[in-house]
């Protein structure tokens, strides 16, 4: 049984422009000590996936519908008053700019006291005491200092390690990573991921890493969902994606990876057209205005998510026979892919 | 922090001598009253006023004069002697200096106790009905005169001239050791005209604030920790909003304490305020400049006070 | 002359009742029905309240000069004259009688009563060596009197340059402790009448002498008082009674025999609060939390209100102010040199609207000369009472036609003028700036183009209309108040040539006609006070026919009262009241 399943889960917000329907139908398991990444552009749905299980997306304009079954309870319709008991505690969240995600008027340390002492009833020096432990854990020299700290007294490295010790003080279950590297320099980001690795491996916690850079989703994540306005698209174990996957958007991703190894004079490529409105989505299957091998169905009806093989689901209209020659070819054409 | 202090102070200085220079060189050039003939009365001989102005003073040139007076202030803290009726500046401004910090002050915790709950509410509840009429009040309360404000509460509540007659009159103010009760009781009405339309201001600031502060990626954090909204909101919120307004309010109180000129008029208390009105209707200088010098004082101490606590609020913020 | 009787009810021991005196000829001086200046018995104790806007002007009697401060001078000081509230004729208050004046009129003799103390500290009996040290300290600028030359400078030996020091005037005489010889340098027809000034009010030199030296005396700090009441002060004499713009307290002189004054003194303590809103103020006294105005008018929306109120309108008295409201046009320059044009601009005025801006007939009457109507036989009525109007129009409004066709006169042949730009010195607020907007409106109707510059009323007067330098062609908002009810004090300083001063000049017209010279230079020594007011009457006449000023209004002063005590306006001075005659009912 999965630590977390998300069921056919659907999110909008009542906005003037209209409604906006930032998730529609997302289903999705996460197994204990598995790590699930989840892909895709800006605006594909993911982070108010990712926040909607533990209801940070509960505004008074939203609609949110489906179920999110964590230790046989569903999430979506529990009180928040219930949910906050969860909240940091058993699923705990990290985002994207620790920078602004951390209080700049409170000491780092504090804030991560506050978090122990808000779940736990544990004295001040106690609590003090763990979290300077943790600090340690995270890789920050010098912990008993930084207690103190003021998050724009650090760097942007230490402060990520710094909210990550903060998630996992309570050594919760699940641990959400909205896109925990996005923001950060490229030396830091391998450190930070692999801070990840190690605090995944020694507490056992399950993680959802988000994030729209497939190279992270290939160092770290069992198994990847690549998300597009709202729905997932294709969801399959890490090494199939990467050698079999059968979607075109993902193959649009994968080709628009710039690679140090490929030849100079080659231009980068994009995946033509932009995302749609989440307000006006287009009939039909989502991606087709930018698919490159739509076929006639795909105007006029959106595709199931349909297992193509076990444990790879695909939402598309073109046959299985159709999607993996098509993978052949693109495969002659671009070494790189590989 | 040490050093930035001293360099504030020493600019401090330099403003306040600015001001008062400013203050002398308008009253010389533009057209008020001559001291010496309101002084001597309007049947006096030309040798009576003269005689006047040499003893006034005012037979030497501007900047003598202006040395003299700075002098004068420097050395013995003097800050002259009033044309109007001879009595020493200082004195009159000290004597009256409880009045005016009692209006103040006073004004200041109503508007601070009502505007910043006010604003908390109706950010929490942001387009609701309370929201909409709470701010839709604030609205009026801010675009209503002082003056009207106090003459409409004077004839609603005060004793005498109130429908109800719950509050003290015009003219009741005592100090706080003469009788607590007659103090607080005169300066109600005071109070809630002062407060008003700051109260307002502050309540659409707060409001703001706090709904730009909640919309802050850190609150986000707070709450996926699985804090009680109410520390959200009360704690992590509250404290980011309202450090620019804690500054601001000392701000506005470093200006009213140079006299809420105002409401001590139409409340007739014996404040700072009044007293340079008077000043004004009788083009009497030396009292001009000492309510000048005492208002710049108080507003130039206010900013430095309020640059030095938002370090002490905001970490981030650091003088060299 | 109506007589009035007035029966107040529940009084034990019969009745008193004074009959309103000198009320002016023809007809009620006052603009509505009311209470007109009746005195009725009082009952002693309580403490009664004034209120007002600003503050007096100074607490020394040498030094004050001010219609409100009078109210607390007389009742504590006492000169050699004073004055009961309901009449404008000076009677004896330090003097045991009226002075006696030698046939050549240059010695004036005056007794003072024996066993007049002052108040503590000081204590000891008053003699006429204070009252000649009283006198002789208004000619030292550091008291700063500003009608001793002007009233006293006729005495033998007063100062014509003012210094910093008191001077010795061998004119005034004390050959005995109770007698005061004052040996004139040529007769005045209004000296015996300036004695009422609180100048001549005893100040002890033993004790003086110290505060007045320098350049500021502060006597007024820690003066002593003759009269009934006094400021309250400590026992080294220091003045405690007066916060300066808050309040002034005064409480009974010990020291004061009743039976040497004819000052009744009902009050046991008299406060005035000072520093009120007029309409606050005004409400106050309406509902009895104050039981006087003492500077201030109830504004005028509040005066119809109270008027048109029943239950209300016995609380106002309306008492004439002494002298009147006129526009000044400078003669010294064009066009107004040319006295044509100036009677020209006498038949546009609008003289109806200008009284509107002021409030309208609730606050006096349309004056057609200068000396107003409370003179009554003291040269009103000899200069043609309210009969006198040498430009008439209908309901005073003004009449262009008249005005053009003396334009025509003048050389306008189109009958109007046709000269350049002509400047107005206003007050910068109301009521003054709109009465300025008035006159520069009617002149507009004879085609003149008006500036007007717009200052603080101060500012007009020192800085402006009364330096002749920077006077401009028309000062609107002047006027005077008479010090006495000699039309002397009237018309002297504003239209005698021989008072155009370069600074404080109140001659705002510069104004300088042989003729009338002479006339005012001939009554100014005339001791017969009939043929004097006949000869003032005359001056008027001719200062009002030369439209070098044009008067528009005789002014009424509202007196509000609370319900709780009886009414006392000063009739000599412009309706203040006298807390010595108030009581609380």
């Amino acid at each position: 049984m999965a630590l977390l399943e998300i069921e056919d889960l659907h999110v909008s917000f009542r906005t003037l422009d209209g409604v906006v329907k930032a998730v529609s139908g997302v289903t999705l398991a996460l197994d204990s000590r598995k790590t699930l990444g989840i892909v895709g552009e800006s605006g594909s749905g993911k982070s108010v996936t990712a926040q909607s299980v533990i209801g940070l997306t509960r505004f008074p304009n939203a609609t949110i519908t489906g179920r999110i079954l964590y230790d046989g309870r569903d999430l979506v319709g529990m009180p928040t008053d219930e949910l906050r008991d969860i909240r940091g505690a058993r699923i705990a969240m990290i985002f994207q700019d620790p920078l602004s995600s951390l209080h700049p008027f409170f000491r780092v340390g504090h804030q991560i006291v506050e978090a122990i002492r808000t779940h736990e009833d544990v004295p001040r020096e106690a609590a003090k005491k763990r979290t300077i432990e943790a600090l340690r854990s995270v890789g920050i020299p010098s912990p008993e200092e930084r207690f103190d700290s003021f998050p724009h007294e650090m760097s942007g490295g230490m402060r990520q390690r710094a909210m990550i010790a903060m998630a996992l003080a309570l050594r919760p279950d699940v641990l959400i990573a909205d896109e925990p590297t996005t923001a950060l320099d490229v030396t830091v980001q391998a450190q930070v991921l692999e801070l990840i690795q190690a605090m995944r491996d020694d507490f056992g916690t399950a993680v959802i890493l988000i994030t729209h850079d497939l190279g992270v989703v290939a160092q770290m994540c069992d198994d990847v969902a690549v998300m597009y306005a709202g729905r997932v698209l294709e969801y399959a174990a890490r090494e199939t994606l990467f050698t079999a996957p059968q979607h075109p958007y993902t193959w649009g991703l994968l080709e628009s990876i710039p690679r140090l190894d490929a030849p100079r004079a080659e231009r980068l490529s994009p995946i033509a057209g932009s995302p749609p409105s989440l307000i006006n989505v287009p009939r039909g299957c989502t991606f087709h205005p930018r698919c490159p091998y739509t076929p006639p169905e795909a105007l006029e009806s959106e595709p199931e998510l349909a297992e193509s093989e076990p444990g790879h689901l695909v939402r598309c209209h073109l046959s299985v026979e159709e999607r993996k020659s098509l993978w052949q070819s693109l495969l002659q054409e671009h070494p790189v892919l590989m | 922090m040490g050093a930035y202090i001293v360099r504030r102070v020493l600019w401090a200085i330099v403003l306040l001598l600015v001001v008062s220079f400013l203050t002398f060189v308008i009253f010389d050039v533009f057209p008020s009253a001559d001291p010496a003939v309101l002084r001597a009365g309007r049947n006096a001989t030309p040798s009576l006023i003269q005689q006047i102005r040499v003893n006034l003073g005012l037979d030497k040139p501007f900047y003598t004069q202006y040395w003299l007076y700075l002098k004068g202030l420097v050395t013995h803290f003097d800050l002259g002697y009033s044309y109007y009726n001879s009595e020493s500046v200082r004195s009159e401004i000290f004597s009256r200096l409880p009045a005016t910090v009692s209006v103040t002050v006073g004004g200041f915790i109503v508007w601070m106790l009502i505007g910043i709950p006010v604003g908390i509410v109706s950010a929490i509840r942001p387009r609701s009905i309370l929201d909409r009429s709470l701010m839709g009040g604030a609205l009026v309360a801010i675009s209503a005169p002082v003056y009207f404000l106090g003459l409409v509460s004077l004839f609603l509540f005060a004793k005498g001239t109130g429908q109800l007659q719950w509050f003290g009159a015009a003219g009741s103010y005592v100090p706080i050791s003469q009788n607590p009760g007659q103090w607080f009781n005169s300066l109600v009405l005071p109070w809630v005209t002062l407060a008003a339309a700051f109260a307002a201001f502050y309540a659409r600031m707060t409001r703001g604030n706090l709904i730009d502060v909640m919309g802050e990626d850190y609150i986000r954090t707070a709450r996926a920790k699985g804090l009680p909204e109410s520390r959200v909101i009360g704690k992590h919120g509250l404290r980011a909003a309202l450090t620019p307004i804690v500054t601001m309010a000392g701000l506005d109180v470093g200006l009213l304490l140079g006299g809420a000129i105002l409401t001590e008029i139409v409340f007739n208390i014996p404040g700072v305020g009044r007293y340079a009105y008077n000043a004004i209707t009788n083009s009497d200088l030396p009292a001009i400049q000492g309510t000048v010098l005492f208002g710049a004082f108080f507003v130039v101490f206010a900013n430095l006070v309020v640059d030095i606590l938002y370090a002490f609020l905001d970490p981030r913020v650091k003088y060299g | 002359m109506r007589r009035q009787v007035v029966v107040v009810a529940g009084l034990a021991a019969g009745l008193l009742a004074f009959v309103a005196a000198g009320c002016g000829g023809g007809g009620s001086t006052s603009g509505v029905q009311g209470a007109s200046h009746t005195l009725v018995q009082g009952k002693k104790g309580g403490t009664i309240t004034i209120l007002s806007e600003g503050d007096i002007d100074h607490l020394d009697p040498g030094a004050a000069y001010y219609q409100f401060t009078y109210a607390i001078t007389y009742v504590t000081q006492r000169p050699l004259l004073a004055y009961k509230p309901n009449s404008i004729q000076p009677v004896p208050d330090l003097a045991t009688s009226m002075p006696t004046v030698s046939k050549d009129g240059k010695t004036v003799t005056v007794h003072i009563r024996h066993g007049i103390k002052f108040s503590p500290p000081v204590n000891r009996e008053v003699t006429s060596a204070d009252v000649k040290y009283a006198i002789e300290r208004g000619f030292d600028a550091a008291v700063g009197n500003g009608y001793a030359t002007a009233y006293f400078g006729v005495i033998q030996g007063a100062p014509t340059k003012i210094g910093n020091t008191v001077p010795n005037i061998s004119g005034i005489q004390t050959p005995d402790k109770y007698t005061i010889v004052f040996k004139l340098s040529k007769p005045s027809g209004i000296f015996v009448s300036a004695l009422q000034e609180p100048l001549t009010a005893p100040v002890p030199a033993d004790y003086a002498r110290k505060y007045d030296k320098g350049t500021q005396s502060s006597y007024g700090n820690h003066e002593v008082a003759t009269g009934p009441y006094m400021v309250r002060n400590n026992a080294s004499g220091k003045i405690t009674g007066y916060t300066p713009g808050r309040q002034i307290v005064l409480v009974r002189n010990p020291n004061w025999n009743p039976k040497t004054s004819w000052r009744p003194a009902y009050a046991d303590r008299i406060v005035f609060r000072e520093g009120f809103d007029p309409t606050v103020a005004t409400k106050q006294i309406l509902s009895g939390q104050g039981d006087a105005n003492g500077d201030f008018p109830p504004p005028a929306a509040n005066l119809k209100q109270i008027v048109s109120n029943s239950s209300q309108k016995g609380q106002l008295e309306f008492t004439p102010t002494p002298g009147s409201r006129f526009v000044a046009l400078n003669t010294q320059k064009p066009p107004f040199n040319n006295k044509l044009v100036r009677m020209a601009v006498a038949y546009v005025l609008d003289r109806n609207a200008m009284r509107l801006t002021r409030g309208g007939p609730i606050d006096g009457k349309i004056a057609t000369h200068f000396i107003s109507p409370d003179f009554g036989s003291h040269g009103f009525n000899q200069a043609g009472g309210f009969g006198y109007n040498p430009f008439p129009s209908a309901n005073e409004s003004g009449d262009v036609a008249k005005a053009q066709s003396l334009l025509k006169e003048a050389g306008f042949t189109s009958g109007k003028y046709t000269g350049p730009q002509i400047t107005q010195v206003a007050d910068n607020s109301p009521p003054g700036s709109n009465t300025a907007a008035v006159v520069a409106n009617s002149l507009e109707k004879i085609g003149f183009n008006v500036k007007t510059i717009s200052v603080q009323h101060s500012a007009m007067y020192t800085r402006f209309c009364g330096v002749p330098k920077n006077a401009p062609n028309i000062c609107p908002n002047v006027g005077w108040i008479s010090d006495f009810h000699e039309p002397q004090a009237d018309l002297d300083a504003n239209f005698n040539g021989k008072n155009i001063l370069p600074a404080n000049n109140v001659n705002w017209s510069q104004f300088n006609d042989p003729q009338v010279n002479a006339l005012m230079a001939k009554a100014e020594v005339e001791l017969n006070s009939a043929k004097r007011w006949s000869e003032w009457g005359q001056v008027d006449q001719l200062i009002t026919k030369n439209a070098a000023a044009i008067p528009w209004l005789w002014e009424e002063s509202p007196t509000l009262y609370s319900t709780r005590v009886t009414h006392a306006s000063e009739l000599w001075n412009g309706g203040e009241p006298d807390v010595s005659f108030m009581s609380v009912k």
